[in-house]
């Protein structure tokens, strides 16, 4: 019997490590931890939960229905308002507006889409700048180049 | 030997190892348990109910995502949607879209200035190229993901509809997964520090929109489908055309399908 110290002494070291495991356990796994997988499931959510920053497609016809029309005649009908211009929450806020929207009148901005290069397919309309614009070789593009001769008008529905 | 002696063989060390042993094994168990009811698609509780947040069941969908290389016009305007919408930071990218110019002899050439984020200017390159297209890219939402299976925090994850997704706050930055992604989509953020991709917008997906680079893209190059939908048109044209994956030879199964792809792109 003069081994039963040892075992004592080895058993109450295995039940100091398994209380240690299971407060280790409880303290370092997240609540939602395991819920739906190997993941804070807390984290799906909070993910999930953010707010859009972009509006739905039509979200500008609700308060510029012209406009909307015009664009939606127009060959401009795929190109979304958010753009040319800048997202639906920097503009809207509670369903109404508290900022200006950008506007960019920059050549820069037609460019993007409409400056011709060989790796855009050929159906796409498209247009060696410098020339459309007769600029003599060297000149440097002034900023709203375009707006000149496509008005507001022609640009939401060309 | 007396048998007095063979008793005694079994040490106080052997005793210890075996307990150590035996303690190990019960660890396995304790710690085991959150193991025991992993599978990436479900979203059953460990009491049997289905948990979902919103009015959105994550179960409901599968999403899958088609690029048309030959409508793409290599606008960029994917590129600036994303970063508006996901906050992401200069010089960094969910998604890019690339630009390659393939000589005759089959040299390529690409490029991705800015990520095309602003807009490309004519390229002069001295040689025949025979062919030039517009490549999008994001992350691909692997189903059996190089990623998320090596996080050692489970902080990457794949959610019930099959999204590649990222725990900020239980990531440490070490990159791992950074380095573990073939199609380059992830990246450490410059400020957090902690890992940072694509969502595919999982927070307009659960809102019922779709995500910011497919509602952006003025030439349909980019589309959303859904496995789990009736009827779905991007499920039609990945079922009736000649689609391909990227680097489908490491069998990570994308699931953005590429069509009228060429096969210089990897
Ligand atoms: C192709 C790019 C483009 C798209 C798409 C576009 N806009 Fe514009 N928008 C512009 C430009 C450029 C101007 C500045 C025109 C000017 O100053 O002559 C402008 C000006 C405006 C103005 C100021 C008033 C005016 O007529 O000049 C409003 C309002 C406006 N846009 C609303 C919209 C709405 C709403 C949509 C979507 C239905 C939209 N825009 C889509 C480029 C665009
Ligand atoms: C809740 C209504 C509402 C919505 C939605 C809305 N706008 Fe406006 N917007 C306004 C009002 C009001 C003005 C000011 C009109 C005025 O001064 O004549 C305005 C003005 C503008 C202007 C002119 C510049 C300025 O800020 O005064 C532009 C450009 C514009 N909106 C673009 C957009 C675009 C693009 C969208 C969609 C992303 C949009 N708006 C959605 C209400 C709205
Ligand atoms: C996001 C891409 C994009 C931007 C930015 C853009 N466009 Fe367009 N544009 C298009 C598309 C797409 C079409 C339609 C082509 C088609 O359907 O054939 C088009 C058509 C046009 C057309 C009609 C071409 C024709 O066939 O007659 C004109 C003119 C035009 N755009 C001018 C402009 C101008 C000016 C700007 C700058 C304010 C601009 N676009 C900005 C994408 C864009
Ligand atoms: C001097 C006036 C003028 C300026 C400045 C101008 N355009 Fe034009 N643009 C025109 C006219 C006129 C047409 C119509 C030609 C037609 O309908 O065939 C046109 C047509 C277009 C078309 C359609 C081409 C086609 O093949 O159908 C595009 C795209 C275009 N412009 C883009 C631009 C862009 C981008 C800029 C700015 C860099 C710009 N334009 C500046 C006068 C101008």
């Amino acid at each position: 019997m003069e081994h039963t110290k040892h075992i004592w002494r080895i058993s109450l070291l295995l039940l100091l490590v398994l209380i240690g495991a299971v407060l280790g356990r409880h303290f370092l796994i997240p609540d939602s931890f395991g819920k739906a997988g190997f993941y804070r499931y807390d984290a799906l959510v909070e993910l999930m939960g953010k707010e859009p920053v972009h509006g739905a497609p039509d979200s500008c016809a609700d308060c510029h229905d012209e406009k909307a029309l015009a664009k939606a005649a127009g060959l401009h009908r795929s190109v979304q308002c958010e753009v040319c211009h800048d997202v639906l929450s920097s503009h809207i806020r509670d369903d109404d507006k508290y900022a200006d929207m950008a506007i960019n009148r920059s050549y820069k901005l037609c460019a993007y889409c409409h400056q011709k290069l060989v790796a855009r397919p050929a159906a796409m309309v498209q247009v060696d700048i410098a020339e459309h614009l007769e600029l003599a070789p060297g000149d440097a593009i002034p900023a709203e180049a375009c707006l000149e001769c496509h008005d507001s008008e022609n640009i939401h529905a060309p | 030997m007396s048998r007095d002696t063979r008793r005694n063989d079994f040490t106080r060390r052997d005793f210890l190892a075996t307990a150590a042993k035996g303690a190990g094994a019960l660890g396995l168990v304790v710690f085991g348990g959150g193991f025991a009811f992993v599978s990436a698609n479900t979203v059953k509780s460990r009491t049997g109910e289905t948990i979902g947040p919103f009015e959105y069941d994550p179960t409901k969908h599968e999403y899958l995502y088609l690029i048309d290389v030959s409508k793409c016009i290599g606008c960029g305007s994917c590129v600036r949607a994303c970063e508006r919408e996901n906050d992401v930071p200069r010089h960094y990218f969910r998604t890019l879209v690339e630009r390659y110019h393939v000589s005759r002899h089959g040299r390529v050439y690409a490029d991705s200035p800015n990520g095309g984020r602003d807009g490309f200017d004519a390229k002069d390159i001295d040689a025949d190229i025979t062919k030039s297209f517009f490549v999008p890219k994001l992350c691909n939402h692997c189903t059996n993901t190089p990623c998320a299976q090596l996080c050692p925090v489970g902080a990457s994850f794949v959610s019930p509809e099959g999204l590649v997704l990222v725990d900020e706050e239980r990531c440490i930055g070490c990159s791992y997964c950074v380095q573990a992604c073939p199609y380059g989509s992830r990246f450490i953020h410059p400020v957090t520090h902690t890992a940072s991709k694509c969502t595919l917008c999982c927070h307009r997906l659960s809102k019922g929109l779709t995500t910011a680079c497919v509602q952006n893209c003025p030439t349909g190059a980019r589309r959303l489908g859904d496995s789990k939908a009736v009827g779905d048109e991007v499920v039609e044209i990945i079922a009736t055309s000649n689609v391909r994956l990227l680097k489908p030879e490491l069998h990570t199964e994308p699931k953005c399908y590429y069509v009228n792809c060429s096969q210089e792109v990897r």
